[in-house]
């Protein structure tokens, strides 16, 4: 058994997962509704609610999984991309919970975590393949030649697609996280009603600051009566936008290695007009689109555990290498 | 009783192994790096981790991330090892170290937590420094505030400035549920500041 823990972001999360790559228990306790009132993940208080909830998140996926800590065998904890503070509460809690049972340690990339959501039982899906990896921290494409080897093709210059949805979002005054605000609207509009350029940049990279300035002039055009009368087609318009831009891209860089597979990964892999456009790519499972503990155990099955007591001065990353 | 006792609130880690009131082991490290020292503490001690009776944190005030790093670490142990958990304030400690002297923790920002019959954050002008000794990583950084004022601050390499973990061991009173000690912030996030 891997015990997983997740802290990189606004969710806590434990998992049970086996070597075999079965979910025994999958828990994320989301901070969303804490964050919504800022419009975003404002950090000290994200880290704070880490503290509150981790070792209550762990101790129920030990108790959904029908387990306890003496069969977990490995360690796997989210290292870093993400928020320093509240990595640090996930690494500190997994250090001391192996060190006090002398288990192996491994630290896992999120970005990383995020492909191996694709590994997990009951339909893993298997490299090579060209995957999207769409969140509200990161977007990039990678190319995946094997469990544990991937290189990036492509990333965004600015706003990870997933802020672009929330700042999308807060310019319409909708909800936080924006992502499933849009894509509930968009259903009800319009996706030709507006036209809003995404910004060419060269190679396979992205870039999303651009369109969402065109939104903002958009919506300052128009009267707050009309933008309540069009506010579905700006959302419809500006989803279009965006995933547009995704799947252009994701295409593009299956075509140029030759990958005949493509998988999404990520929370706006969730989006469904994204998954609609892609229909021939692999999307991650939903309940694993958004970050969680199951896809760090996961990734940790091809990581070097470090072992007892070569983590003990394990320290986090805020960004990739 | 077998305590480990640590506190992560400060840049200066400290730990302790304590038994029955014997201390049988000090350290001090990096926030990051203090688990290698309680390792090393139980090793030299002959001890195992499942002998552990008990365990007791340093609850700040101090660095918000370095606190928590304190607590996560208290909470997973307890539940591993199924012990129970007490937390002592980090000033609290600082005082225990340096009898009569007032506790002064760096809060950044130009500001100093201290401990002046209740914890509180404030800039160091205001604290009533005249006639005192002044200990902790505080009272060194803000040293010339402090003696301009009539304050006395030992010299910055006397080891009262730092919190050492076997004070935090001799404070502990109540051991219990793990959750049950809750970090010391002082401050609001900012964020919130903004809303209030
Ligand atoms: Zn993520």
């Amino acid at each position: 058994m891997i015990l997983g823990i997740e802290t990189s972001c606004d969710e806590t999360a434990a998992a049970i997962v086996t070597r075999a790559g079965e979910i025994g228990s999958n828990v994320v306790a989301s901070q969303a509704e804490l964050h919504a009132e800022f419009g975003g993940v404002v950090p000290e208080i994200a880290s704070r609610r880490h503290l509150e909830l981790v070792l209550p998140v762990v101790r129920r996926a030990l108790d959904d999984a029908g387990t306890s800590l003496d069969e977990v065998e490995l360690v796997a904890v989210t290292r870093g991309p993400g928020l320093v503070g509240a990595l640090l509460v996930g690494v500190s809690a997994a250090k001391a919970l192996a060190w006090s049972r002398r288990l192996p340690l491994a630290p896992v990339d999120h970005l990383d975590g995020h492909v191996a959501s694709l590994y997990l039982e009951p339909h893993p899906f298997e490299p090579p393949f060209v995957c999207l990896l769409a969140s509200g921290g990161h977007t990039s494409l990678l190319d995946v030649r094997s469990h544990s080897s991937t290189r990036v093709l492509g990333r965004t210059l600015d706003d990870a697609v997933g802020e672009a949805f929330d700042k999308g979002a807060r310019l319409l005054g909708l909800g936080y996280p924006g992502g499933a605000a849009i894509d509930a609207l968009a259903r009800e509009g319009d996706p030709g009603a507006f036209e809003f350029p995404v910004a060419r940049v060269p190679g396979l990279d992205f870039s999303f600051s651009g369109v969402k300035t065109s939104l903002l002039y958009a919506v300052r055009k128009l009267s707050a009566e009309e933008l309540d009368r069009r506010r579905a087609d700006l959302a419809a318009s500006y989803q279009r936008a965006l995933v547009r831009a995704l799947v252009e891209r994701t295409e593009a860089a299956a075509e140029l290695i030759g990958a005949e597979r493509v998988a999404v990964v990520g929370g706006v892999a969730a989006n469904s007009e994204l998954r609609a456009s892609l229909p021939w790519a692999r999307a991650a499972p939903l309940p694993l689109c958004t970050d969680n503990a199951a896809m760090i155990a996961s990734a940790a099955r091809w990581v070097e555990a470090l072992p007892y007591p070569r983590y003990l001065a394990l320290d986090a990353y805020a960004s990739a290498a | 009783m077998l305590t480990i006792a640590f506190d992560t609130a400060t840049d200066v880690a400290t730990s302790a192994l304590v038994w029955d009131g014997e201390v049988l082991g000090e350290l001090r490290s990096r926030p990051v790096g203090v688990l290698e020292d309680v390792d090393a503490l139980l090793r030299r001690g002959g001890v195992r981790a499942t002998q552990l009776e008990g365990i007791v944190v340093g609850t700040g005030p101090g660095s918000f991330t370095g606190v928590r790093m304190g607590l996560a670490y208290a909470r997973a142990l307890s539940l591993s090892l199924g012990v129970p958990v007490a937390g002592v304030s980090t000033l609290a400690a600082l005082a225990a170290g340096s009898p009569g002297a007032l506790p002064v923790v760096d809060a950044r920002r130009g500001e100093v937590f201290v401990l002046d019959g209740e914890a509180l954050v404030c800039r160091p002008e205001d604290v009533a420094a005249s006639g005192r000794l002044l200990v902790g990583n505080g009272a060194v950084r803000y040293r010339v505030t402090f003696e301009e004022h009539g304050g006395e601050v030992a010299p910055d390499e006397d080891e009262a400035h730092l919190p050492r973990a076997r004070f935090h061991a001799q404070l502990a009173q109540r051991f219990g549920a793990a959750e049950d000690v809750e970090p010391i912030y002082l401050r609001i996030p900012d964020a919130r500041k903004a809303r209030t």
